[in-house]
């Protein structure tokens, strides 16, 4: 019997297992998946939740109605890999025997690292908790200048930000907070996105809307004393609420097992999901360091990949199949509208639709469903 | 060709922009002062985004070498 253990269970490890079980139900395996949380969150409305007045369940489900029956799942998490004896061994003091390994971690929120954890009027909407502050900040909020920057690259949903930003003015202006209030939107980068074309729409909608717009801040630090935010240009900004995207990273795990690149990411070859040492490891989801976003669109297009590979060297086949950087981006600019834009290793983003209220139906009503009644359980 | 004692190479070639302008900045924080950077680029985007950072950044772009089908940036970290 073949035993692939799956080390993770946020979006990616969850669809991997749930897609693997299905794929291999002929076959002598055994999928075992080791995750400590009892609940998976919808991370992609974090950020519209913290607008709104809904019950922070609303966002979850227990991974017990997620996840197939077939897989076997071990609520611990990894404290060590030793990839020479193929095994890992477990906080609960278990250690487990693998053929092949998935590691499929996520990103660790390193807010230690720029000393700027949750806290009073500096927050994120990163991490349930933080979202659950930031929710509380917003509503006591009464005027002043919000700031809103991502800390350092890479991160999760990089139009996060932005969305957040679009979402905060139109929240202001429904509150008549709008004219006591300034929003300044700082970025690491000389337009207010990484692509050409939409930084261009959405510079000229941070116009319309009054968001300031600094380019070229790169985070360096912030003063809580003082309320100022500081940059490695020089640059330091005042502010009554700050609004930052957390420094991410790769769980200590990885770095400590020799998978992972400096900043912990699984150094992973970009077409065939594996790793880019070790034959029996594969990685995915926002653990890896892919040259693309890391968002759940890219999650799902590459596991369907992945599991095509292993299935197929399960089978004593070569893996052939191999991961086009596809990716499908969802920025919603208001409530009501969005725009999106798919792009791949081989073509810059191209856009399907600017301000469509079809759009943002589709997305703010249908996906959540898709996410949970389809993508998730390994389907599409 | 000068020879420049270089601290840290980074090797941005096939990345897209703002990706070596990224992976510049993450050398500008761990090299030390008066420290040269190599970045090598074949994005075009670099080309316009590096040299503007940099000014606003105050350090100093010592040379760009066009070779091989790829920018070489040779960037002297100043404070």
């Amino acid at each position: 019997m073949k035993k692939v253990v799956i080390l993770g269970g946020g979006f990616s490890g969850l669809a991997t297992a749930n897609h693997l079980v299905r794929k291999t139900k002929k076959l002598n395996t055994k999928v075992i998946l080791i995750e400590p949380k009892e609940y998976n969150v919808y991370e992609p409305e974090l950020l519209v939740w913290v607008f709104k007045d809904k019950p922070f369940s609303s966002l979850t489900k227990p991974i017990s109605k997620i996840l197939s029956p077939r897989v076997t799942w071990i609520r611990s998490e990894a404290t060590k890999i030793d990839q020479n004896e193929n095994r890992i061994f477990l906080k609960n003091g278990e250690n487990i025997i693998y053929d092949y390994l998935i590691v499929a971690t996520g990103a660790r929120m390193a807010e230690e690292k720029i000393g700027a954890i949750c806290a009073d009027n500096v927050c994120h909407f990163y991490t349930p908790e933080g979202a659950i502050h930031l929710k509380e900040a917003l509503k006591k909020f009464q005027g002043g200048t919000i700031v809103v920057t991502p800390t350092t690259v890479p991160y999760k949903c990089p139009p996060a930000p932005i969305e957040f930003t679009f979402l905060l003015d139109k929240h202001l202006r429904k509150k008549k907070l709008r004219d006591k209030s300034q929003i300044k939107f700082l970025y690491p980068l000389s337009r207010a996105f990484t692509m050409k074309e939409p930084a261009e729409k959405i510079e000229e909608l941070f116009k319309k809307r009054d968001i300031e717009f600094t380019s070229f801040f790169n985070f360096e630090t912030v003063d809580k004393e003082n309320n100022k935010v500081i940059s490695l240009e020089g640059e330091e900004i005042e502010y009554d609420g700050l609004v930052f995207i957390p420094p991410h990273e790769g769980f200590d795990v990885i770095k400590e097992s020799g998978l992972g690149d400096r900043e912990g990411w699984i150094t992973t070859d970009r077409h065939t999901m594996k790793h880019t040492v070790y034959d029996n490891v594969y990685a995915i989801g926002d653990a890896t360091n892919l040259p693309v976003s890391k968002s759940g669109a890219v999650a799902h297009f590459s596991s369907n990949i992945l599991v095509k590979n292993l299935v197929s060297e399960i089978k004593g086949k070569e893996p052939k199949a191999k991961y086009n950087g596809l990716t499908i981006c969802f920025i919603l600019v208001s409530f009501h509208k969005s725009m999106l834009l798919h792009f791949s290793y081989d073509y810059p983003p191209k856009r399907y639709g600017l301000n469509s209220s079809f759009l943002y139906g589709f997305f703010k009503k249908l996906f959540k469903t898709v996410y949970f009644q389809a993508l998730i359980k390994g389907y599409l | 060709m000068t020879e420049y004692d270089i601290a840290i190479e980074v090797d941005a070639r096939g990345s897209f922009c703002p990706g070596p302008m990224m992976e510049l900045i993450k050398a500008i924080r761990q090299s030390d002062v008066g420290e040269f950077i190599a970045l090598f680029s074949s994005d075009e985007g670099t080309r316009v985004d590096v040299p503007a950072w940099i000014k606003k950044a105050k350090h100093e772009l010592v040379e760009i070498i066009n070779k091989d089908g790829y920018d070489t940036y040779i960037v002297k970290k100043l404070h």
